[in-house]
């Protein structure tokens, strides 16, 4: 056999790799390999530029296959598995070094070791590039149907889309309810529609596909199979019968909106629970929008609204550090909706610096129209309530009046709490979603695959995966639609041939493999007169379970078998 | 960005740079998986949470699918170390993967013991998709127990 | 559904667009599934997930490179990504899509509702003077022109030529020549080792049928000269924040950060926000929603360029409201980036070229001034006006702030007034890149529903 003739392409990633790395030594290092044909570096190996020009080396050159080596293969190993595809190699063929996430960013300390491992890194690519081969990838058929858990504006949004798109859609809610959290809600900002009259209109939208199947009172149990066939039991509860009865599903792909829970105070935090003066936001919401004439509470006027923002949110110690987005939108709103209400509203917001971005700011401007106080403190100085006599004071250092302490008497204090990730679902656990620093779902790429979970066929939307409101929510829940209809659309699916291979003279069919799959993948056959085990390609997922279990080592998966990690370790050490 | 930068950008980072010119790191060859402790690693990177430099990374589909047999040529061929970064209970493999790994690691380590090499140069911890620090920081733990068992580690 | 589109190559059975043609080529007709307005992330994102589903698109730019204004940033907050790292894939794979066809230099007018899922439209492709395909971007031009101007595409920080390749990752990498300011000497084309200059192109003009329109028109920036009090435009050391992300990009200008009067390097920066934004007395009461966070990922690379320099942001509240926003902020804070709160009412020069910034510190309670050596404006983001004049026949309504209307703001962002055409991105409103590439999605996903379910067909649409 001839040898092979391996590219090279070392990106600078305009500076990202290159400001440590030094790339042109990688490459003046890995040029003189056997295999190694060409070596170049690269500005941007993504751009389209440099794209074009593998392509050209890979024709002019008749290359075998390319490696890349930039950022991790989670960004980019299909980019350029494309560019292999368009030169006419077989996808497969292609290997990529990751020396950004791990070599120029983890050790940006340390250039010359960062430059150092990078030259391994891209050894080892080239070690494995030796036995990578043309593989003809399994296609599988899809199931075109998809799991929406949970019935909120996200969920119900996201299975009318899909509907419409000629899916079945599964839309799986825990509560007896539909609407979720936006069910509660009274009006809304930037609309003359409450809450529950929305979440009426989406309903009587979801009734009217005959493709929506909706289960209310319904949990999903148990999760099996992979994107494009997945296998889901969903309980369903009755008023009599808590153990309900048990449904087994088949979608291809399942989207997660399964929301977030409202934070609540800890004891004594901003005096919560020390006085009935003191509530939370959406309580206080409930407040305007069931009661009129006099606004009310235990049986006394009130006149007097404090509201302290980022309770639970932007905390300085403690987990939620992130902002919550929607809060001070929603408390403003409220305070309006109040002020416009009821005769003798007086509103003092406690804030640490108002977030009304973009067109929310009208809101802010309105209320500051109407005669609302705003006052504000910073992080570490926030404002503290003091519950005595049956008296509620909200002091402040307000450094909008340079620092000057200020007190306000309350007849109510409103607490606004921010969005925290649902803390009585296992549907992260059940699906393996990764969860971020904020323990909310976790996206592959925020800008690059901002729907999309790094489990295959899972998307992620509205707000499980971080802080939004209503029409952020909307466009996540139709983004992640569309993700969940393309992966289903065409009906069929090309899997990675990675599977596990057989060395028919090694094995000597003892079961171990057999035992360790937990696909069913092995099958015990005979070939030749002799017992051996044998691989369901289609039904093989490639984790290398039965690989290490074989005693006379029989077992290898393509693409990871003990020859190429062997050379990767060579070149590494 | 400048170093500067870097030291100020990374708040979680202590102490002075590793594996700087004249201090020495050992070789650790680190097992991780595609989908669950590999994201943890680059999310690393991403961070500038710092490690040894010779911190090498082969990735695996799933921790349970690592042969002994490759470890063992690990240490034949200079690693000091080798870390298993297990996919734990998050296996998108199924539950058995953590029972199975773990069968793996005592398999290696009695054949480790065989050759009488020191069971402690193989570590496992579960790294989950999440865990940047905790990666760094086995990282940084087992750079230090094996530069203080490994006499022969060399200066770079 | 009949998703098989017939390209209309023939002119010569096609009826012209309007009257009389005077003996020139007929007009072509051109027939695609949907039109997408506008080439940046908004569009571009929205052309592939059409073009991924199966339907063929009409992705039409009015600039020379399809990317928007993302593919010039630097990096992008709050991971730091470089803005290139994410656009340049993404651009490469909307150009190669084989369901995309890219015009850029190119405008459309006079779209008309002829029926459900039927509009017809005027594309207008204006002379690049250069055929892309046979041009290699060998820059050869660039060097024999004679005429220099500034560069819009690096918003006049530097030069360029007329003959010139937009900027290093512009799509198409293509030259184009800028006819205004071309002398028409002729040099380049005498330069051009392919021939693929060519003086004698003309405006073109098509006739468009699709079935639907997807408007991602993006957004203008506040342009601080209408802010005479800050002074820009007339004090050399004052820069836009766009100027500023040419500074810090890859593919920058000077290689190096310096301040545009005398090329000396900066050592005490400052930012001012809200310029044009949250200020009614010039005409715009929002909030930009992007100028605090872009601001702060600027700080953050200057003091990794210039460890010594001291960053300033001068801000009224910051917003810092998006996924990992807040981190970053407080991120900017331990690195050493002064935050004072304050607005600027006057800016003056020294003749040194330093600035003196006068404002409220509002901490203090009291009137401030300060001398920063270089001033940056994080300028606020304006509509595109004009949009609603693209359509002929029904009207586009705009809301109070001349941004392209929602007829359901909050259960379906993405629908206009005009039944089966559609809005995506910063022409909705200010938006960051993660809220626009799923402001895309959205769009995407009522566009492919109206695509395949007319309201005339027995399912019916709601």
């Amino acid at each position: 056999m001839k040898p092979k003739k391996i590219g090279v392409y070392i990106c600078h990633c305009g500076g990202n790799i290159s400001d440590y790395v030094d790339v042109e030594k990688v490459r003046q290092s890995v040029e003189g390999e056997d295999v190694v044909f060409i070596a170049k570096t690269t500005m941007f190996a993504c751009s389209d530029a440099n794209q074009r020009d593998m392509v050209e080396d890979i024709k002019q050159n008749e290359l075998d296959g390319v490696i890349v080596a930039s950022c991790s293969p989670k960004l980019h190993l299909l980019t350029f598995r494309n560019v292999s595809v368009r030169a006419d190699l077989n996808k497969y063929t292609y290997v990529h070094a990751n020396i950004r996430e791990q070599a120029s960013w983890a050790h940006s300390d340390n250039k010359a070791a960062a430059t150092e491992k990078a030259i391994h890194l891209v050894k080892a690519a080239i070690a494995k590039s030796r036995y990578a081969q043309a593989l003809e990838t399994n296609k599988i058929k899809t199931t075109k149907a998809v799991a929406v858990v949970g019935a909120g504006v996200a969920g119900m949004k996201a299975a009318i889309t899909l509907a419409q798109k000629d899916t079945h859609v599964f839309l799986i809610e825990k509560m007896p309810a539909v609407g979720g959290h936006v069910a509660e809600w009274g009006s809304l900002f930037s609309t003359n529609e409450t809450g529950s009259e929305m979440v009426n209109r989406l309903y009587n939208e979801v009734k009217q596909y005959d493709n929506i199947s909706v289960m209310t009172n319904s949990e999903v149990i148990e999760n099996k199979g992979s994107v494009g066939n997945i296998m889901l039991k969903v309980r369903t509860k009755t008023e009599n019968d808590n153990e309900g009865h048990i449904a087994e599903i088949n979608v291809g792909s399942v989207l997660m909106a399964t929301g977030f829970d409202h934070y609540t105070p800890e004891e004594g935090e901003f005096g919560y629970h020390s006085s009935d003066k003191i509530i939370t936001l959406p309580e206080f919401k409930r407040m305007v929008d069931t009661q009129n004439g006099k606004l009310v509470h235990n049986g006394k006027e009130v006149k007097n609204i404090a509201y302290i923002y980022c309770v639970g949110s932007r905390q300085t110690e403690g987990e939620n550090t992130y902002c919550s987005r929607n809060c001070c939108t929603s408390t403003i709103h409220a305070a309006v909706t109040a002020k416009n209400k009821f005769a003798g509203i007086h509103n003092f917001h406690f804030t640490r610096g108002l977030r009304t971005y973009g067109k929310q700011e009208i809101i802010y401007a309105e209320s500051l129209r109407q005669g609302d106080i705003y006052l504000q403190s910073y992080e570490e100085d926030p404002a503290t309530v003091i519950a005595e006599n049956n008296k509620v004071i909200v002091k402040i250092n307000d450094i909008l009046t340079s620092g000057k302490e200020l007190e306000v008497e309350a007849d109510l204090v409103v607490l606004v709490t921010g969005m925290v990730p649902r803390t009585d679902s296992n549907m992260g656990p059940l699906f393996k979603i990764p969860k971020g620093r904020d323990k909310f779902f976790t996206e592959v790429h925020m800008k690059l695959r901002p729907v999309e979970t790094v489990i295959d066929g899972i998307t992620i939307a509205g707000t499980c995966q971080g802080p939004k409101n209503i029409a952020e929510s909307v466009n996540s829940a139709l983004s992640a639609a569309t993700k969940s209809y393309t992966i289903l659309n065409k009906g069929e699916l090309e899997t990675d041939p990675l599977v596990a291979t057989i060395d028919p003279e090694k094995c000597t069919w003892c079961g171990a493999c057999e035992e360790a799959c937990p696909f069913d993948a092995i099958i015990k056959t005979d070939k030749n007169g002799k017992t051996i085990a044998e691989i369901n390609n289609t039904v093989c997922k490639g984790c290398g379970m039965c690989a290490p279990v074989c005693d006379p080592d029989a077992v290898n998966l393509i693409a990871c078998s003990s020859k190429e990690i062997m050379s990767m370790i060579d070149a590494l050490v | 960005m400048s170093d500067t930068q870097e030291s100020m950008i990374n708040n979680t980072n202590s102490g002075s740079p590793l594996g700087v010119r004249g201090t020495k790191t050992a070789k650790i060859l680190v097992f991780s998986t595609e989908k669950i402790s590999d994201p943890a690693i680059d999310m690393a990177g991403l961070l500038k949470l710092h490690y040894p430099p010779t911190v090498y990374t082969i990735s695996v589909p799933c921790s349970s699918g690592i042969k002994p047999s490759w470890i063992l040529y690990a240490y034949e061929k200079g690693f000091d170390g080798v870390f298993i970064a297990a996919d734990g209970s998050d296996c998108v493999y199924g539950e058995s993967c953590t029972e199975k790994t773990g069968h793996l690691m005592a398999k290696t380590h009695n054949m480790m013991k065989e050759k009488e090499i020191d069971p402690a140069r193989l570590r496992m911890a579960a790294i989950c998709s999440v865990c940047s620090e905790s990666f760094v920081k086995q990282m940084r733990n087992f750079n230090e127990y094996l530069l203080k068992t490994r006499e022969t580690i060399p200066n770079p | 559904m009949n998703k098989e589109i017939i390209i209309q190559e023939d002119v010569t059975q096609n009826v012209p667009l309007q009257g009389d043609l005077g003996g020139k080529t007929p007009i072509k007709n051109i027939t695609y599934d949907a039109l997408v307005v506008g080439a940046g992330i908004a569009g571009g994102e929205t052309a592939l997930n059409l073009a991924n589903t199966g339907y063929k698109v009409l992705l039409v730019d009015k600039e020379l490179s399809v990317g928007g204004k993302m593919i010039m940033l630097s990096k992008v907050f709050p991971t730091l990504d470089c803005a290139a790292c994410i656009t340049t894939p993404k651009v490469s794979e909307i150009s190669r899509h084989p369901n995309i066809t890219i015009f850029t230099g190119s405008e459309v007018s006079n779209i008309k509702k002829i029926n459900d899922n039927e509009f017809t439209a005027k594309v207008t492709k204006h002379p690049r003077y250069v055929h892309i395909e046979d041009c290699t971007a060998c820059q050869l031009c660039e060097k024999a022109c004679p005429v220099n101007v500034r560069d819009q595409y690096q918003f006049g920080l530097i030069g360029r030529k007329a003959a010139f390749i937009p900027f290093s990752i512009c799509s198409p990498k293509a030259a184009a020549i800028d006819i205004d300011n071309c002398t028409l000497c002729g040099a380049c084309e005498k330069a051009c080792p392919t021939n693929c200059i060519d003086f004698t192109m003309e405006t073109e003009e098509m006739n468009l049928h699709v079935k639907t329109v997807v408007l991602a028109t993006g957004f203008k920036l506040f342009d601080p000269e209408n802010m005479p009090r800050y002074g820009y435009g007339k004090f050399k050391n004052i820069l836009t924040a766009q100027q500023m992300e040419r500074e810090l990009a890859p593919t920058r200008p000077y290689n190096t950060i310096l301040r545009p009067g005398d090329g000396k390097v900066p050592d005490k920066i400052a930012y001012v926000l809200c310029v044009g934004s949250r200020d009614a007395s010039v005409g715009n009461p929002l909030c930009s929603q992007i100028c605090c966070m872009y601001s702060i990922k600027q700080a953050q690379l200057l003091m990794g360029a210039l460890p010594m320099a001291d960053v300033t942001i001068y801000y009224i509240n910051i917003r810092s409201f998006g996924k990992g926003f807040e981190e970053f902020y407080q991120q900017a804070k331990g690195m050493g980036v002064n935050f004072v709160k304050g607005k600027i009412g006057k800016i003056s020069e020294k003749e040194n070229g330093n600035l003196i910034l006068r404002y409220e510190d509002i901490n203090e309670g009291r009137l401030q001034e300060a001398e920063h050596d270089m001033v940056i404006l994080s300028t606020g983001v304006l509509p595109n006006t004009g949009i609603e004049k693209f359509f002929d026949n029904q009207t586009l309504a705009l809301d109070p702030f001349n941004f392209v209307g929602q007829s359901d703001a909050l259960i379906s962002p993405a629908k206009t007034s005009i039944d089966g055409v559609f809005v995506a991105g910063t022409a909705i409103g200010p938006m960051d890149i993660p809220d626009t590439i799923l402001s895309a999605g959205a769009a995407s996903s009522e566009a492919i529903s109206y695509l395949l379910a007319p309201p005339t067909s027995p399912k019916g649409r709601l």
